[in-house]
């Protein structure tokens, strides 16, 4: 018999939000968090905006000596990973500390201290600080949240980079599943930096103005950072300790295109398989889904055949279905987008708000689809799901139902249905 | 406690496929890893001179077309090569048909540390030396850690799960790891697992700074000695070894080699630093004892043992802790004596360990002179060992604290039960059609049994040709379809 597993805990850094409150009033004001760039010097790039993470005071929140060994990605993982934690109520509840995992995503990771000091080593300085180096695997952010806390359960992350943190909720979903962890921290976190923002700029993916997606004027992306974080908890183990139950996660897929390095599948026949493949995890039908999250990097070749893989799953439904694409507020926020995102579709599936996609004027016939357009809509959503896809069409499909479920009978269900 | 073996499905390996220092393929290298040649040598193609440490393992000049179509070579790095190499090899191995097999039920898991980190490095450089216009878009796509299976995946057309982890020393152990499972929940039929690493300058340039490359401040000349009283840390190597593993049907159906099984997966993280294996070994026993189902029948283990003060002496005092008095039965090995550590060492050391079950053979821990007192085990040293080995365990742990063993078994004929066939019910409705044309894409497993209704309805129990039962929200009714 399959586990239920539901989420108990969420926190988020993001260029429009340093925690949850903050971040989910901003998404459903659509407030773009696209500003001047700030983390290196982009006076040479033709884009010279990212969604940048401020009015962060990292002083507030480590000793100056964690600082000087953390990476902007790093504190800002343990910063939303707090937020999830106290807000689980794992801060005063007894957990059993080998019974919680970490999987998280990366993306770049700690690549901006990294690049610090081979900046400094190639321009000829003697002896950089070797403390730089400390980040320099894509499993930091994961092992700092394990050592901070005691954790003692299985550890790993994932590294498809656009989609690593979805993947890394898929990943926690079967530690529980294989009854290796009761409790695992999962999303993701990321920080801007020079290498991830020259390449994206030379494949000319991103956007010079601003992030646009599905709307005709699109250029591409605009990089992000930050970090979402959900706690996923065994539904049985929440229970017991009576935990605030934020969503339940139904199922999930993660496949490939088998196409090309960069683009993906034209024709969206990857973006299918993936939503089909997931739906059927999670015993869902398509009729059932209220509400997508899109991968919607406003790219010219991801939108098309993100629609066209929605068309082909959903038929005659998909212009009912409101669709957003919440990359064009907090960007593109690679290792960590897929954790944003979710932390969003799960507020969706609390609230009953769906946060728009701003930006959106002039449509294209290409993407014909109700992307809820500039303003967030209500609506009873009992089935979300959020899409991620990734280089080399590493694409992740994530489905959430709603906790507690509909009581058959009528009138709100209350605890287990 | 978990164990693969009683759930639905079992998992074994078919197919090996290793491009290592001691060798590429299976022949060369199982023939050299019993012989225990080491492969350590003076780094070549930069300058160490400004290192303390001097020696790496790298792989042999390796003509990449043997293995790859020339057009394809083109788009993929160096690492690119050598991981897409050994997958080829594998299949080969394996006896797999590509045009036979449903490309939506193959799927590729791979762990690798650091992937690309010459290209990384080269497209930073560039960066660096020109600004942005520098930065160059071909080297940019072949640098994220998952171009290494995107390779692998368009390549060979391979559409199902494809995932890549990235932690440490244990990221390919988790690759398997989530594989074995994926292949039980029935998601797929056949995965490549496995991964690897190749040593580049920049990572050279980390490690040594990090204090982590032998001599460092120990004693003894610059090598590779697991569990010697003088050993005083690692020597980096490269490679990558992959696993065809396949659900036992699937395998049988098709009449394929097998060579072992993968019977269970054990995981837990020790808290002891961030550069830090566990200190007492605490957590790699946690990791064993979850792994092995009948810790009785452990004849020997693969030891993450990778020659620095600590991590040798936690594995030993770990290895007491979870086998007690059988401690001395029980043949120990440390493959990276022979290819040097790297992250992604664990494809190479899970193909060794099927060849070792296969043949029942242990390959010995070399470079090791005077076995340290605090690592008093039964370690299998200069020679390899003939014995039956009826199950083994091989042990992975990076340094930050993620401990990952695997159990892995002699594969001995059918299982001595089938598993009851539950009676497949045909309800009419209205959407079976629809749920056809669903299933027909995202075709779950035939006994997958997985209940998706919650259980306080009342249901009935059907099964469609993919066994899934349908939830109606709309309806209020859970209802299940079979066709």
């Amino acid at each position: 018999m399959r586990k239920r597993i539901v989420v108990t805990g969420l926190g988020v850094v993001s260029a429009v939000g340093n925690n949850l409150s903050e971040f989910w009033d901003s998404l459903i004001n659509g407030r773009d968090g696209t500003k001047e760039i700030t983390a290196f010097d982009p006076s040479l790039y033709r884009t010279k905006i990212a969604a940048e993470v401020s009015g962060l005071n990292p002083r507030s929140h480590f000793s100056k000596k964690e600082l000087r060994r953390l990476s902007r990605c790093d504190q800002f993982g343990l910063i939303a990973f707090r937020e999830a934690w106290r807000s689980a109520r794992f801060d005063q509840d007894p957990i059993d500390k080998e019974r919680v995992g970490v999987v998280l995503g990366a993306g770049s990771g700690g690549i901006l201290s990294v690049e610090k000091y081979f900046r400094d080593f190639y321009q000829g300085m003697k002896r950089p600080s070797p403390s730089l180096l400390i980040s320099y695997s894509l499993a930091t952010t994961t092992d700092l949240i394990a050592i901070e806390s005691g954790l003692k359960g299985p550890r790993t992350t994932t590294a498809t980079v656009c989609s690593s943190s979805s993947a890394s909720i898929g990943v926690a979903y079967e530690m529980i599943q294989m009854g290796l962890a009761d409790v695992v921290i999962s999303g993701g976190s990321d920080s801007l930096c020079e290498v991830s923002f020259s390449g994206f700029s030379s494949l000319k993916l991103v956007d010079p103005e601003s992030c646009k997606p599905f709307d005709k004027r699109r250029q591409g992306l605009i990089i992000g950072e930050g970090a979402g974080i959900l706690i996923l908890e065994e539904l049985e183990h929440a229970l017991r300790r009576d935990a605030p139950i934020h969503s339940e996660i139904g199922g999930y897929a993660i496949c490939a295109d088998a196409y090309h390095l960069t683009s993906p599948e034209p024709n969206g026949e990857g973006v299918e398989r993936v939503i089909r493949i997931a739906l059927a995890h999670a015993g869902i039908f398509p009729e059932e889904v209220d509400t997508i999250n899109a991968h919607g990097t406003a790219t010219p070749l991801n939108d098309i055949a993100e629609t066209r893989g929605i068309k082909r799953v959903f038929g005659e439904r998909d212009k009912e279905i409101p669709i957003s694409g919440i990359k064009s507020m907090v960007g593109h926020c690679l290792g960590s987008a897929g954790g944003i995102e979710a932390v969003a579709t799960v507020r969706t599936l609390e609230t009953g708000i769906i946060p728009p996609t701003i930006h959106y004027e002039v449509p294209d016939p290409l993407c014909d689809l109700n992307y809820t357009p500039n303003r967030s809509i209500q609506k009873d959503v009992q089935i979300a799901i959020s899409n991620s896809f990734a280089f080399g069409g590493n694409n992740v499909c994530l489905v959430f139902r709603k906790f507690p479920p509909p009581s058959p009978l009528g009138g709100e269900g209350k605890g287990r249905c | 406690m978990l164990n693969l073996t009683m759930m639905n499905h079992r998992i074994v390996i078919t197919g090996l496929g290793i491009v290592s220092s001691i060798g590429v393929g299976k022949e060369e290298f199982w023939k050299n890893c019993l012989q225990g040649v080491s492969a350590i040598k003076p780094i070549r193609g930069f300058d160490v001179r400004s290192y303390l440490s001097k020696l790496g393992v790298q792989l042999p000049e390796i003509d990449f077309k043997t293995f790859i179509k020339p057009a394809n070579l083109r788009r993929m790095d160096r690492i690119g090569k050598i991981v897409v190499s050994s997958v080829r090899m594998a299949l080969d191995d394996s006896g797999l048909t590509l045009s036979k097999e449903d490309p939506n039920r193959m799927g590729l898991c791979i762990g690798t540390g650091l992937g690309s980190s010459d290209t990384v490095d080269q497209f930073f450089r560039s960066l660096l030396k020109d600004g942005p216009t520098g930065a160059a878009p071909l080297l940019f796509q072949t640098a994220v850690p998952n171009a290494i299976s995107s390779h692998c995946s368009i390549e060979y057309g391979i559409k199902g799960v494809n995932l890549t982890f990235s932690h440490k020393e244990t990221s390919t152990e988790m690759a398997m790891a989530f594989a074995c499972h994926q292949l039980k929940e029935g998601k797929a039929d056949v995965i490549l697992a496995g991964g690897g690493d190749e040593l580049s300058e920049p990572l050279y340039h980390v490690y040594s700074m990090l204090g982590a490359l032998s001599p460092g401040r120990g004693k003894g000349p610059e090598g590779m000695r697991p569990f010697d009283q003088d050993r005083n840390g690692i020597v980096l190597g490269e490679g990558s070894g992959i696993l065809v593993l396949e659900r036992l049907e699937h395998a049988e159906k098709r009449g394929a080699r097998i060579y072992a099984e993968i019977a269970g997966v054990g995981m837990a993280g020790s808290t002891d630093g961030l550069l830090r294996f566990d200190q007492k070994g605490d957590s790699i026993a946690k990791a064993m004892s979850l792994a092995a189902d009948e810790i009785q029948i452990v004849d020997y283990i693969s030891a993450a043992a990778n020659s620095t003060p600590v991590l040798d002496r936690a594995e030993t005092l770990a290895i007491k802790k979870v086998f007690g008095e059988r401690t001395r039965e029980i043949s120990v090995s440390s493959l990276k004596s022979m290819i040097g550590e790297f992250d992604g060492s664990g494809g190479i050391r899970a193909c060794g360990m099927a060849l070792s079950l296969y043949h029942g053979m242990v390959p010995p821990t070399i470079g090791t002179k005077h076995l340290d007192s605090e690592c008093n085990l039964n370690v299998v040293l200069g020679q390899s060992e003939k014995r039956e080995i009826r199950s083994a365990l091989l042990n992975s742990c990076s340094n930050g604290g993620s401990n990952i063993s695997l159990w892995f078994k002699e594969y001995s004929s059918p299982p001595l039960f089938s598993h009851e066939k539950i009676e497949i019910t045909e309800i009419d409705d209205p959407r079976k059609s629809q749920a056809e044309e669903h299933c027909r894409i995202a075709r779950p497993l035939e006994d997958d049994t997985h209940d998706h209704g919650s259980q306080a309805h009342p249901q009935i129990h059907g099964r469609c040709s993919c066994s899934h039962n349908w939830t109606s929200r709309r309806t209020g009714n859970l209802d299940s379809i079979g066709h």
